[in-house]
């Protein structure tokens, strides 16, 4: 097994294991074969744009969905058949499906009530969940609708969490949050996870969320898994040009392949800079002489002084200017007319304004190297 | 909050702005209904009303007990028919809003084309249809029952059906939205805390219906109190309902005032169970599921 792709962190047995499952709704390939992996206590992120099936595969774990080929096992169990109430997992909503007609007390015990816990147990279960999810004890006899968004997150949780599933699974419950409330919650899910090391299966269109919160990330694009990897591998070292594109900004320099042997490879980007060498550990798996994509990140790139030497070089023109606070984002063309993103840090001073041609240069390091095509 | 009412009582910009309302409600409900009850105390003449103010007819109300069996008989008639229209209305609402999702326009459509239909034409219908030589008897015949099978034509039970038939609507389409606005994720949030499939739909789809229900029960009841057609040509006018009697009171028997009286009374008593209805939904739903 690839440790980089499909692999886990360790040698344990997973605490959820898919292998194949493919789904169709009609004529359309919701999953087209998807195994993964998941080991106990991680957190893992699914990533990927609206349709790519992340959803739908998230359905399948917590049994809303049976798929049409493949197998998944929860703890060495398989899964195929077991309807979602008795499967181990507990699933956080997007739109969170908090009971309207329950007081939040009532929403927390449910499960326990549908397991015939007796209520002076339920009672005490769920004052333990409001206190770790830092809730005000007030609250139980409210309803949900008295609730601000983010309170309503809490209760959510903590209803997922009372029957202590093996597996939490979290459908986009942030998502509809505003930008300050969310990162206090995403704060508040990585420090529960840390607490109760449950096993977190995260859906998140957000990949500053995913990059945050999760142990590893899985991209995922039409049904398929494209890579899974620590957020710094899927960051770095993309597996193609659409996880390198769908990762935050980033740029795909058009190099030529000139020659490959065992320690590495000599590229040059025509119209850009000359020849230069990358080492292997740089390079894609399997990659041959021909056109292929360079990727370096924008906050790599820094300006050279008069005299300064690096790696690789290159002049671009400004043509934007965007000011993110503590950052500036830069727009340029290349020489080639070939668009290129650099960030620098926000100081008093500018670098280059716009229309100024400005010399980058970056380390031999900091680079990606790519199957050629187009960068999609 | 009750500061603001309060003044608003008070600000007479905020009055001139509700004066065409007002006036609407004055002109068209309240004056009427003054009307009724002032002429509830006058007194007939030979069949001519004379505006003479007397408790004749109150007195006569208050001690003649046939209307009053007659109010008791339409009160059970409409709440059995608000309780069959309810068992009926929320499965077929229920499959609409779930399993026939696919055909609920269609449905929709037919549904309303029966309701819109005139409830005459649908009465008499009936008639045809439950008439000793009618089709429901050529059909019991043709599997082979002996003589006249349906023979309920003319009594309290085809009263009955005509009453559901022409009232089921109103409780499909109100149970069908409450269930329709349930949102999809909250029962499949029962499931995942664990509920069967019945757990989920006592403690999530019905409570959540509820609205529906309530709504549908207490349109129901209000027009079933007021049929005439049903019990005078399915029923065969042999037990008449309160609607009937108030409109034999007003033209058979040219009794205006006493006509007044018993409308009157079934109105008092129909308010008085609608409220009663809401202060038992208002209180339950104060209180929460226990």
């Amino acid at each position: 097994m690839n440790w980089n792709r499909n692999g886990m962190t360790g040698q344990v047995a997973p605490i959820l294991d898919i292998r194949d499952i493919r789904k169709s709704f009609g004529a359309y390939q919701a999953l087209k074969g998807v195994s993964l992996s998941v080991a106990p206590g991680e957190f893992l992120a699914l990533v990927g744009p609206s349709g790519c099936g992340k959803t739908t595969l998230l359905k399948h774990v917590a049994g809303f969905e049976e798929p049409d080929s493949g197998a998944i096992a929860i703890d060495g169990q398989d899964m195929l058949g077991v309807p979602a109430a008795a499967r181990p997992t507990s699933m956080v909503f997007q739109k969170l499906a908090l009971f309207p007609h329950m007081s939040v007390a009532d929403n927390i015990g449910f499960p326990l009530k549908l397991r015939k816990v007796d209520a002076g147990t339920i009672a005490k279960r769920v004052m333990a969940m409001i206190e770790l999810m830092q809730l005000k004890p007030e609250y139980l006899t409210r309803f949900p609708r008295q609730l601000s968004g983010g309170e309503q997150q809490r209760v959510a949780l903590a209803r997922s969490m009372i029957s202590e599933p093996k597996l939490l699974l979290l459908d986009e419950p942030l998502s509809a949050l505003d930008v300050k409330l969310k990162k206090v919650l995403q704060a508040e899910l990585k420090r529960l996870h840390r607490s109760v090391g449950v096993t977190f299966v995260h859906v998140t269109h957000d990949l500053e969320e995913a990059m945050m919160l999760a142990d590893r990330i899985c991209v995922m694009r039409a049904g398929e898994i494209l890579q899974v990897g620590q957020p710094n591998d899927i960051y770095y070292r993309p597996a193609d040009a659409f996880v390198a594109g769908f990762i935050g900004d980033t740029n795909l320099l058009p190099v030529e392949i000139r020659s490959v042997d065992a320690a590495g490879a000599a590229v040059a980007a025509p119209g850009i800079f000359g020849e230069a060498r990358i080492s292997a550990a740089l390079m894609a798996p399997g990659l041959l002489a021909g056109p292929a994509q360079l990727m370096v990140r924008p906050e790599l790139l820094a300006p050279l002084e008069s005299d300064g030497r690096a790696d690789f070089e290159l002049d671009a023109r400004v043509s934007e200017i965007f000011s993110k606070g503590g950052t500036v984002q830069y727009r340029a063309q290349l020489t080639d007319g070939s668009p290129l993103i650099f960030e620098l840090a926000g100081s008093s001073t500018q670098p280059a304004g716009i229309g100024e041609t400005i010399r980058l240069g970056f380390a031999n390091r900091d680079i990606y190297l790519f199957q050629g095509g187009n960068a999609g | 909050m009750s500061a603001v009412i309060d003044r608003s009582w008070r600000d007479p910009a905020l009055l001139g702005k509700a004066l065409p309302a007002v006036l609407l409600q004055t002109t068209c409900f309240l004056a009427p209904l003054l009307m009724t009850i002032a002429l509830t105390f006058q007194r007939t003449r030979d069949f001519q009303l004379s505006w003479t103010w007397s408790l004749h007819t109150w007195t006569d109300v208050f001690t003649k007990a046939h209307y009053w069996t007659i109010l008791g008989h339409t009160l059970f008639m409409a709440t059995l028919c608000v309780a069959l229209c309810l068992l009926i209305a929320f499965p077929v609402a229920y499959a609409l809003a779930s399993r026939l999702r696919a055909f609920q326009n269609h449905v929709k459509v037919l549904i309303t084309f029966a309701f819109l239909t005139d409830a005459t034409l649908k009465t008499f219908g009936w008639v045809l249809f439950l008439d000793k030589n009618g089709a429901a008897n050529y059909l019991a015949r043709g599997l082979g029952f002996e003589g006249d099978a349906v023979n309920i034509l003319f009594t309290d039970w085809a009263t009955m059906l005509g009453m559901v038939y022409n009232l089921l609507a109103f409780a499909i389409f109100t149970i069908y939205l409450s269930i329709d606005e349930i949102d999809r994720s909250l029962v499949l949030a029962a499931y995942d805390a664990g509920a069967s499939k019945f757990r989920a739909f006592w403690e999530v789809t019905l409570p959540l219906a509820r609205p529906g229900i309530w709504a549908g029960a207490v349109l129901i009841f209000l027009l079933a109190v007021g049929v005439f057609l049903e019990p005078k040509v399915l029923g065969g006018g042999k037990s008449p309902m309160s609607a009937e009697l108030i409109r034999q009171t007003f033209e058979t028997r040219v009794n205006w005032p006493l006509g007044a009286a018993l409308t009157m009374v079934l109105m008092t008593v129909a308010v008085f169970v609608v409220l009663l209805f809401n202060r038992v939904y208002s209180l339950k739903r104060h209180l929460g599921p226990a």
